[in-house]
């Protein structure tokens, strides 16, 4: 995390630079259907983050070493494109886009009926093509939007959401100031019929009582988007 | 990518229908599929289009970095064009290092854009031997039916094309937009059941033989020509495919602003 509290980012009413009350979220849009040579997909602009997802399969699993005689994998593949930030990201492979693949493909493997596929192999391909704060969670609920399009059968879509702190207040869903000064970040993955968790991740400082706070912060902000994914996916081309 | 394995039924049906002068989606031979274009459409680079033919869909954004002028020649800035195609745009494209495919698709559309001279590059430069821009054009593929080299180029110079110098953001003056001076053009022709498709998907790519990418600038001016995988082809089939690029290319350059 970065400076603290060098930087004012809730004013005299509580509200936050961009005018959004402590848990509120972004502005979310979600469309399906948007790539057309793929079995699932899926758009989200959530602010100013866009992810675009692809899934393809259940297919063959090749090279034969990855394929597990009992179940599917899943192989899933989050990038950032090089015009997605205001610096320029050199293409290529780093290992930040390597752990958010990992933990995004073990959030996932988490949902999906895999045994129902032996040996193959389910792609997901996360392109994150503007980028503001929190891909990680965007990318992960856009990916089991794509799931839910292309048909694969889920015990529940998974929804990912991340509270953090902000002058010692805690706050939903961060922006990018709030991402880059703000104290701390906490994201996670909810499945929104049981309300237990697929994903968590957190770094920065928090005291119980806040930390309280941001969990049900995201818990609350994973209802409202849930109803928007159902939306799209009721309402989608496809 | 992987070989992918061609069935011969394949390429049976789509000789069958070159006789018949059709094509897989009931095309003509030059007949191109539905286009759209859209600029500034990514918030986070500074010039950007989405190109949409019939099911291909491609991005493009601009950068701009600060770069130090090359010693041998300290009045320019630079241009660079990079290609990537991951696995999101087809089951055909995997992970990893770009492939010898997508290396091609970028250095041909930078070659286009490059000859055209389009952009002056002495114009990038900000200090004489000390400060210059580099201009960083990135094409990305979302959706690949084929023919992404033409979905690029067209992308390509939409975005370069709407792209502004963020001067204010690197403190060396002010924001201003970036002079493109031309719209060269890119039209690619596939070696499809024996003769040449303007277009071509990526059913009728993988059933083809040998394929020509042609740019022209404006006035016809050919800035860049490329021959890619196996075939021959004789001096005529040029001839009418280069006569199609030419009424071509002036149609798309008047949808580039």
């Amino acid at each position: 995390m970065g400076g603290y509290g060098d930087v004012q980012m809730i004013d005299e009413n509580g509200l936050r630079m961009d005018g959004r009350k402590p848990g509120d979220l972004r502005p979310i849009s979600i469309e399906t259907g948007v790539i057309p040579v793929a079995d699932g997909s899926c758009r989200m602009v959530w602010g100013t983050n866009e992810a675009i997802v692809a899934v393809y399969g259940p297919m063959e699993a090749h090279p034969r070493k990855i394929q597990r005689q009992d179940r599917a994998v899943i192989d899933v593949a989050y990038n950032m494109a090089p015009f997605s930030t205001t610096d320029r990201i050199r293409p290529g492979f780093n290992r930040r886009s390597r752990e958010i693949s990992k933990v995004t493909k073990d959030a996932l493997e988490s949902v999906v009926l895999l045994e129902l596929y032996p040996r193959s192999k389910i792609r997901v391909s996360i392109e994150i093509v503007s980028a503001e704060a929190g891909t990680r969670c965007v990318g992960l609920t856009a990916a089991s939007v794509a799931l839910a399009d292309a048909g694969i059968p889920m015990t529940d879509m998974v929804i990912s959401v991340a509270s953090g702190k902000v002058n010692d207040v805690v706050v939903c869903d961060l922006n990018k100031e709030e991402d880059n000064y703000g104290e701390a970040d906490l994201p996670m993955g909810i499945l929104p019929n049981t309300g237990e968790l697929v994903f968590l991740q957190m770094d920065g400082d928090l005291s119980p009582d806040e930390f309280k706070q941001a969990w049900d912060y995201n818990v609350d902000a994973a209802m409202e988007v849930h109803k928007l994914m159902i939306d799209a996916l009721k309402g989608g081309d496809n | 990518m992987s070989a992918p394995t061609v069935p011969n039924l394949l390429r049976d049906h789509l000789a069958d229908l070159a006789q018949n002068d059709s094509r897989l989606d009931g095309r003509d031979q030059f007949g191109a599929r539905e286009l759209k274009l859209e600029t500034g459409i990514l918030p986070r680079a500074e010039g950007s289009a989405r190109v949409t033919m019939g099911n291909t869909i491609v991005l493009a954004g601009v950068k701009f970095q600060l770069m130090t002028p090359y010693p041998d020649r300290p009045n320019q800035g630079g241009l660079m064009c990079s290609c990537e195609v991951r696995p999101i745009a087809g089951r055909h494209w995997e992970a990893g290092p770009p492939s010898p495919e997508a290396i091609e698709l970028g250095r041909v559309v930078d070659r286009g854009i490059r000859e055209s001279g389009c952009i002056d590059v002495d114009d990038l430069c900000i200090i004489p031997g000390e400060k210059a821009w580099q201009v960083i054009l990135d094409l990305h593929a979302i959706s690949d039916d084929g023919n992404l080299f033409d979905a690029f180029a067209l992308a390509g110079i939409a975005a370069l094309r709407s792209a502004t110098v963020p001067a204010e953001r690197f403190e060396v003056g002010q924001d201003s937009p970036l002079k493109v001076s031309k719209k060269p053009i890119m039209c690619s022709y596939h070696k499809v059941g024996g003769r040449f498709v303007y277009d071509a998907s990526y059913k009728e790519e993988l059933g083809g033989d040998e394929r020509i990418h042609i740019t022209l600038g404006d006035d016809n001016h050919v800035h860049s020509l490329q021959k890619g995988l196996k075939g021959i082809f004789t001096a005529d089939e040029f001839e009418e495919i280069m006569e199609h690029a030419k009424s071509r290319c002036a149609e798309l350059r008047k949808i580039v602003d």
